[in-house]
C-alpha cells in the first residue's frame, strides 16, 4: 500500500461526485482526501483525490475511473504527501482568499 | 413504374416551431431508428404515453411488469445488435428496471431505459412514487442521465443512444421529470450532448498487432478464447477467417455460443465451470491464450492462481478496463473485436507468406484427442422418465440452426449451451454475467418482436419461468407467437445439484412441490399446473412426461405459428450438469461425471 494523489478533470454536472465515489466504495478503496474546485472552464471541475492503495489496484481503479463518461482526464501527481499536507491547511482553516489558496499550492 | 414528377411536390406544411417535452422524446427516439418500445405506463409519464397515442409509428409493447420490459429490451438488442428500448413510470416502475440494467450492463447489451419521474419541484422531496433513479443506477449502467430542463430531452436521448451502442455497449438510463415532459420548448431537429470525456478507441495499434501475431507464431499451444465480443461486434467472419487460417483451437465462452460454429471441427465447445472437457483442457495446458472479446470471468478461470498456469496472453477488448483486470496481459489489443480479429488474421497470413511457419500440429492432435475422449455425455435416467438433455438436444435438432434460443439461469441454461447446438451468431441469448433467473421469457419476446420471421424458443426452468411468466399475456394480446419449453424438475435444480454434491443432500428448501420430509406430512404437489396457467393465458399448451413422446410434441409445438406455445417437460429431477469444475477448486480438477476425472496424455 501507499499514498497516491490523482488530479481528476470532469465535467461540471450534478451527481458527478458521487459517481467517483460510488466506484471507490465498490473497490472498497478509503478516500483520505477529497477536493472538488473549479476550473477556468465553468463546465469542467477539478477532483483531487488522495489515498492508500496497492500500486497495482491503483492502476485498476483508475482504469474503472476513466470509463466514467463524465471523466475527461486523469492525472496521477507526482508527490502525494506534498499534496496532502496541502489539503490538510485547506480544510482546517476553512475558506480562504484565492491568494493565499494558491500560495498553498506553490 | 411510376412517372418521374415534373412539377415540384406542395410544400410540407411547416412544424411548429415549439413542442412539447414529451413530444420531442418520441422525436429524439425516432430519430435514432427507433421501431419499438417495451413499457408500462404510471403517472409520470402520463404525458408521454399521451404522445404515444397518436404516434404508431413507434410500436408500444405493453408489459405486464416493467422487469419484462427490460428484459424484452435486452432480448431485441442481443437478436437484432440495435438497441433495444424500455419505458416506466418513476419510483417502483423505475426500480423494477433496475435488474434488467444490471443485467445488461454485465452481458454489454446496448440497451436505452426512459423513465419519468416526479415534477423538478417535487424531486427531493419524498414524493408520491420519486424513487432517485439516477443515482441508483449508476453502478449498473454505462451512463444514467436525469432530465429537468425539456430542451436538453432530444441531445440527451441522442446521447442515450451513442453511448448505448458504441465502445463497448451497454445499458443508459434516462430520467425525466414529468414538468419537463409537459414544458414547451423549442423544437430541435439534430444534435446531441458533447461527452468530452467519452472516447472508445476501436482500432486496435499496428505495433501491438505485430506483437500479438509473433507471439502466436512462436506459441506451440496457442487458444483461441471467444468472448461475447465477438458477437457484439459482429466479427464472426473475421473470426472464422482467423481460425481456419492459423487451424488453432477454439472454445466460446457462455456469452459467444453461436460466434463459431458447433459443427467445424476446430471448435472443442464452451470452457468454464461446466466447459467440456477439450475446452477446459486446452486452456489449462495452453502456452498462449488469445482473448477475444472476453473477460476472464471466474466462472471460466475457477480459482485464478491455478488457471492455465504456462500460458502468456494476448487480450482483445474494446474496454480498456478488461485488459489486466483478472489476468495480466503480455499484448493488449484495445479495439473492436471487429476490426481487431481481422488484423490479426492479415497479419498473420502476411508473415506465414514471407516465410515464418508455426508448429501447431501436435497440439491440434493432443487436443483432438481430448475431445474425442471426452464428449459431452449424460446418464440415462430411470426408465419411463425423461431426460432434460435429451428434450434440449431434440429441440435444437428439430427447430435448426436458424432458431433463435433464449434461456432462463441454472442447469436447464447449461444443458441449453451444450446441447441445442449453434451454428450462427444471435441465436443464443441467455443473463450470462449476472445470472438472471426469469430472463427466458420476456426475452424471447423481444427477440420475436425484433426479428418476427424467426422461431424463438425459450428453454426455461420450472423456478425461472414462475418469475416472469406474466409476459404469457403481453405475448398473447400483441400477437407475439414464441415457444417456452419449461424444463420441469419440481425444484430449484442448480442449487439443488450443489446441495447433492457439496451439502451431503440436504434439500433445504430448492423443492418446488414441496418438501419430502415435511413436518406436517403434505405430499408433494406440482403447482401451478403450467399446461392450465399457459391456457389461461391465451397461450397452446402441451405436456410430455414420457421418453418416447419427445419428438412428437416437440413436433406439436412447433405446428403452432400463430400464438404463444408454452410445454411442460416433466423431467428426472436428478439429473445433474457435468462436466463441472466445483466452486473454490482449480479447472485442472474438472469432473466430467460425479467423481470421474479425466486422464490427460502426460498422466497416463
Amino acid at each position: 500500500m501507499s499514498r497516491h494523489a490523482l488530479s481528476v478533470l470532469v465535467e461540471n454536472n450534478p451527481g458527478v461526485l458521487a459517481r467517483v465515489s460510488v466506484l471507490f466504495a465498490r473497490r472498497s478503496f478509503n478516500i483520505d482526501h477529497l477536493v472538488v474546485g473549479p476550473t477556468e472552464d465553468p463546465k469542467v471541475s477539478r477532483m483531487t483525490i488522495v489515498l492508500n492503495v496497492a500500486d497495482d489496484q491503483l492502476h485498476k481503479v483508475t482504469n474503472q475511473l476513466d470509463k466514467l463518461i463524465e471523466v475527461i482526464h486523469i492525472e496521477e501527481l507526482s508527490d502525494p504527501s506534498a499534496i496532502r499536507d496541502q489539503l490538510w491547511a485547506i480544510n482546517d482553516n476553512g475558506p480562504r482568499p484565492v491568494g493565499a489558496m494558491a500560495a498553498a499550492w506553490g | 413504374m411510376t412517372a418521374q414528377p415534373t412539377t415540384p411536390a406542395p410544400a410540407q406544411p411547416a412544424l411548429p416551431s415549439t413542442t412539447t417535452g414529451a413530444e420531442a422524446l418520441v422525436d429524439a427516439l425516432l430519430r435514432v431508428g427507433a421501431e419499438h418500445i417495451f413499457g408500462l405506463p404510471g403517472g409520470a409519464v402520463l404525458p408521454l404515453y399521451d404522445t404515444l397515442y397518436q404516434r404508431p409509428e413507434l410500436r408500444h409493447i405493453l408489459v405486464r411488469h416493467e422487469q419484462g420490459a427490460g428484459h424484452a429490451a435486452q432480448g431485441y438488442a442481443a437478436a437484432t445488435g440495435r438497441v433495444g428500448v424500455c419505458l416506466a413510470t418513476s419510483g417502483p416502475g423505475a426500480t423494477n428496471l433496475v435488474t434488467p440494467l444490471a443485467d445488461a450492463n454485465m452481458d454489454s447489451v446496448p440497451m436505452v431505459a426512459i423513465t419519468g419521474n416526479v415534477p423538478s419541484t417535487a424531486l427531493g422531496s419524498d414524493a408520491f412514487q420519486e424513487a432517485d433513479i439516477r443515482s441508483i443506477t449508476m453502478p449498473v449502467t454505462k451512463h444514467s442521465f436525469l432530465v429537468t430542463d425539456p430542451a436538453m430531452i432530444g441531445p440527451t436521448v441522442a446521447s442515450a443512444f451513442r453511448l448505448a451502442s458504441s465502445g463497448r455497449p451497454g445499458p443508459v438510463l434516462v430520467d425525466v421529470s414529468k414538468d419537463a415532459l409537459v414544458a414547451s420548448t423549442k423544437r430541435i431537429t439534430d444534435g446531441d450532448l458533447a461527452m468530452p470525456g467519452y472516447r472508445p478507441v476501436t482500432e486496435p495499434g499496428q505495433p501491438e498487432i505485430r506483437d500479438a501475431v509473433s507471439l502466436m507464431l512462436s506459441s506451440r499451444r496457442p487458444v483461441l478464447y471467444v468472448g461475447g465480443g465477438t458477437i457484439r461486434a459482429g466479427a464472426h467472419r473475421e473470426l472464422m477467417t482467423l481460425a481456419e487460417l492459423t487451424g488453432l483451437p477454439v472454445v466460446t465462452t457462455l456469452m459467444a455460443r453461436g460466434a463459431f460454429p458447433d459443427s467445424h471441427p476446430q471448435h472443442l465447445g464452451m470452457p468454464g465451470m461446466h466447459g467440456t472437457v477439450a475446452a477446459v483442457g486446452a486452456l489449462q495446458k495452453s502456452d498462449l491464450i488469445i482473448s477475444l472479446g472476453a473477460r476472464f470471468d471466474d466462472r471460466v478461470t475457477g480459482v485464478r492462481e491455478s488457471f492455465a498456469p504456462h500460458a502468456k496472453v494476448i487480450h482483445a477488448d474494446i474496454d480498456p478496463a478488461e485488459i489486466g483486470k483478472i489476468r495480466t496481459a503480455d499484448v493488449a489489443l484495445v479495439g473492436d473485436c471487429r476490426p481487431t480479429i481481422a488484423a490479426l488474421a492479415a497479419e498473420f497470413r502476411a508473415r506465414v507468406e514471407a516465410g515464418t511457419v508455426p508448429d501447431y500440429a501436435e497440439w491440434v492432435a493432443f487436443c483432438q484427442r481430448v475431445q474425442d475422449r471426452y464428449p459431452l455425455s449424460y446418464d440415462a435416467p430411470p426408465a419411463g422418465q425423461v431426460a432434460p438433455q435429451q428434450v434440449i438436444q431434440r429441440i435444437g435438432q428439430l427447430a435448426g440452426p436458424e432458431t433463435v434460443f433464449t434461456s432462463g439461469v441454472g442447469q436447464h441454461q447449461m444443458w441449453a449451451a451444450h446441447y441445442l447446438g449453434f451454428e450462427r451468431p444471435r441465436t443464443w441469448i441467455n443473463s450470462g454475467g449476472l445470472g438472471t433467473m426469469g430472463f427466458a421469457v420476456p426475452a424471447a419476446m423481444g427477440a420475436k418482436i425484433g426479428r418476427p420471421d424467426t422461431t424463438v424458443w425459450a428453454i426455461d426452468g420450472d423456478g425461472c419461468f414462475q418469475m416472469t411468466n406474466q409476459e404469457l399475456a403481453t405475448c398473447a394480446v400483441e400477437g407475439i407467437p414464441i415457444k417456452v419449453a419449461i424444463i420441469n424438475n419440481g425444484a430449484l435444480g442448480m442449487v439443488r445439484q450443489w446441495q447433492t454434491l457439496f451439502y451431503n443432500e440436504r434439500y433445504s428448501h430448492t423443492g418446488l412441490r414441496g418438501t419430502p420430509t415435511d413436518p406436517a406430512g403434505r405430499a408433494p404437489v406440482q403447482v401451478p399446473d403450467f399446461v392450465m396457467l399457459a391456457r389461461s393465458y391465451g397461450c397452446e399448451a402441451l405436456r410430455c412426461d414420457d421418453p418416447a413422446d419427445i419428438d412428437k410434441t416437440i413436433e406439436a409445438a412447433m405446428a403452432v405459428d400463430d400464438v404463444p406455445v408454452v410445454v411442460d417437460f416433466r423431467v428426472h429431477q436428478d439429473a445433474m450438469v457435468w462436466p463441472m469444475v466445483a466452486s473454490g477448486t482449480s479447472n485442472d480438477d474438472i469432473k466430467y461425471a460425479r467423481d470421474l476425472a479425466p486422464q490427460f496424455e502426460e498422466d497416463d
